[in-house]
């Protein structure tokens, strides 16, 4: 007879997904991730539309990251029209992303990863007991987003974005008063460093991960034109394809990814992992006193990466606003090219991992192919690999109790899934 | 209401989640504004759903699979008053200018089948198409300030306002040069419902439209007429208008005749 336990639908993360495992006389069946975000074919909107209305257009597909899907749009534009941009707008595109890494890295850890390891629903209901935790993440948290607001015009869906440049150049104060913020902003995210590695985190059985993440260059980043490997690889992100072979799956709305036949992980341990040698100044510092506890095998160690990122995002920001304010801002209009007939592929890290946007324009500069592939659509089969190896580990103890810990990996994935989540569902047929 | 407090409920269906976002973006009122309602459901920033009816249910996202149709009618039955946040409820969002399109060609464009996986109903739809909508609160996302008066209001019991003029409106006030006239820009603030303090132009980029147009006002003719005049493309002008609001009555008639 069959018996189907529902679990209440995972909450604290982005969009709506359930996590299925079937189980069986004791033995995992199966694992489907399935995502039941509505479609809203994006790549479809985007097609007839003149190629500087696309930064507009992808901001919406998600809400926590629209300045990687601007980034990464506006550089695949220029790499189609021939634009090189000038120093001073890839000052404020490194900007842009370090903003959206501090706040939505913020929202992560403190909003929904914390209340889990401290026990809690939400944060809120932690004000009592953690009200230095809460008020110190929320300060991060709103650091981020005041810098959004400079930079792209709003948190949310910024304005300023454009192939070639941005619409504004800010103010000198205005890029100014972000550094009080910052730097108050900077004990928040130390506090999450020193959180996060105190935890003692749940063991996920050992298997080899392989990492992908973009080739920041000479310091630590979210931006470049090769993507490496933990397998000693390094691609030029025009062999996205190469790296992601998306299929569509029927159980899920985002579509699957491997790296030749394996699944593979991106995101902030992945960073981490292949980039740490060239971390500087305090985030090297903390890094050097808890690189123990980051665990290649242990995705859920991937909030204490963040914590790191956010430390060194922190101070990265507050470095250029520095170095712009002292060489004085430029009044730069965005580049305009001549429309042409090309093709170019942008990537970044977003905060969830390497975010791909491929575009075709014809000669009028009309978009006619836009394929993007998100952080979270490769992360699935990872996810879906960890869930059966720890669900299976859980019941040969003999276990009943699986939710709470196959909740807590996939939420460590931080899954941004109106990309393409509320989950875990087990299903126990016996 | 045993505790006294006004219970409210946030929901999501289709869309980016920015509206929901954006009300936590409210962090130094985060507390207070939790601390003075019955949270009844907030799965976005909760794990705690608590059974009941609503008083208000504040609803995002657009009405695009078999789930949110469900989800939605199951929301009107069990609220009070029913606030629509954001353009995808509003108008259906930017997907919503698919409209027209067959849903298998869509399906075949993005995901590589014609199959469909995902319960699609074939359009995207507006709340107010499916169910009866109280209020409407505009924005792509909405704007914070707007929601905080909206939420005072309706604990207070006030019958809310909601802004009737365009963007220009607050382009004159904060002395904003005119984008179309100045630069010849393809600025949408004559048709496009104010209270965002004209945030775009303001940062020197033109309207385009996200909080979408005055309903049953925006002289969507005009609009086009001026920048055909400017010497836009029909075809650019259209595409423009009907990103955000290709359900609204005068523009989706300017798209069947391009």
């Amino acid at each position: 007879m069959a018996k189907e336990i529902v679990v209440e639908h995972l909450a604290r993360v982005e969009g709506h997904g359930t996590i299925r495992v079937l189980v069986e006389d004791r033995k995992v069946k199966d694992v489907k991730f399935e995502i039941y975000e509505g479609p809203r074919f994006i790549e479809k909107i985007l097609v007839g539309r003149r190629c500087y209305e696309a930064p507009d257009i992808v901001a919406r597909i998600c809400s926590i990251c629209p300045e990687p899907h601007q980034v990464a749009a506006v550089t695949a534009i220029e790499k189609a029209l021939g634009v090189t941009i000038s120093w001073q707008t890839k000052m404020l595109r490194e900007l842009q992303l370090l903003a959206d890494v501090i706040s939505s890295h913020a929202l992560h850890l403190y909003l929904l990863s914390l209340p889990d390891y401290l026990g809690y629903p939400d944060a809120l209901s932690m004000i009592d007991k953690y009200g230095r935790e809460v008020k110190l993440g929320l300060q991060l948290k709103r650091a981020g987003n005041l810098l959004k607001e400079v930079i792209s015009g709003r948190p949310i869906h910024g304005c300023t974005v454009k192939p070639g440049g941005y619409t504004r150049i800010p103010p000198a104060e205005e890029l100014e008063n972000l550094i009080k913020p910052l730097e108050e902003s900077m004990e928040g995210a130390k506090l999450a460093v020193k959180l996060f590695s105190s935890i003692d985190y749940p063991e996920t059985p050992r298997h080899d991960n392989i990492f992908m993440a973009i080739d920041p260059g000479e310091h630590y980043g979210f931006m470049g034109d090769y993507v490496l490997t933990s397998t000693g690889e390094r691609y030029p992100v025009d062999r996205y394809k190469e790296l992601t072979n998306e299929v569509t799956v029927p159980h899920s709305s985002a579509k699957h990814s491997t790296y030749k036949g394996y699944p593979f992980m991106v995101g902030a341990l992945p960073r981490m992992m292949l980039n740490k040698s060239k971390l500087k100044g305090q985030a090297l510092d903390m890094l050097k006193d808890v690189e123990s506890k980051l665990d290649a095998a242990n995705p859920l160690t991937n909030n204490l990466a963040q914590a790191l990122e956010t430390v060194y995002a922190v101070e990265r920001s507050i470095e250029i606003i520095n170095e712009l304010l002292s060489k004085g801002l430029k009044p730069e209009e965005p580049i305009v090219a001549k429309s042409r007939r090309g093709s170019g592929a942008g990537g970044v890290e977003a905060p969830r991992g390497t975010l791909y946007h491929y575009y075709e324009l014809d000669d009028e500069g009309r978009i006619v192919k836009a394929d993007i592939v998100t952080p979270t659509a490769q992360n699935v089969v990872n996810m879906e690999k960890y869930i059966r190896l720890s669900a299976e580990r859980l019941l040969a103890k003999g276990e009943e109790k699986l939710e709470p810990l196959l909740e807590m990996i996939v939420r460590a994935y931080d899954p941004c899934i109106s990309c393409s989540v509320h989950m875990v569902n087990v299903v126990r047929l016996r | 209401m045993a505790s006294g407090k006004v219970k409210v409920g946030f929901y999501s269906l289709t869309g980016c989640a920015g509206d929901l976002l954006n009300i936590l973006g409210m962090e130094d009122k985060l507390v207070e504004i939790f601390g003075n309602i019955d949270l009844m459901e907030f799965v976005m920033a909760s794990s705690r759903v608590k059974p009941g009816k609503v008083d208000i249910a504040f609803v995002e996202g657009s009405v695009t699979t078999k789930k949110d149709l469900e989800t939605i009618k199951r929301i009107r039955e069990n609220c009070s008053k029913l606030v629509a946040i954001g353009d995808c409820a509003i108008w259906g969002g930017l997907q919503a200018s698919l409209t027209g399109l067959d849903p298998k060609e869509l399906m075949k464009a993005v995901y590589n089948t014609e199959e469909n996986y995902y319960e699609f109903l074939g359009e995207h739809k507006a709340l107010s198409e499916i169910v009866q909508v109280d209020y409407e609160l505009p924005g792509c996302p909405i704007e914070q300030d707007e929601f905080l008066q909206l939420l005072i209001d309706l604990l207070r019991d006030v019958i809310p306002e909601f802004k009737d003029y365009p963007v220009c409106v607050e382009c004159k006030i904060r002395e904003i040069p005119c984008l179309i006239v100045e630069k010849g820009e393809a600025c949408l603030g004559p048709i496009t419902v104010g209270g965002c303090k004209a945030r775009c132009p303001y940062y020197e980029a033109p309207c385009i439209s996200c909080r979408g147009p005055i309903k049953d006002e925006a002289n969507v003719a005009g609009e086009l007429l001026m920048l055909l005049e400017k010497g836009w493309k029909e075809q650019d002008v259209v595409d423009k208008l009907r990103l955000f609001a290709a359900r609204y009555k005068d523009i989706s008639k300017l798209i069947r005749r391009v």
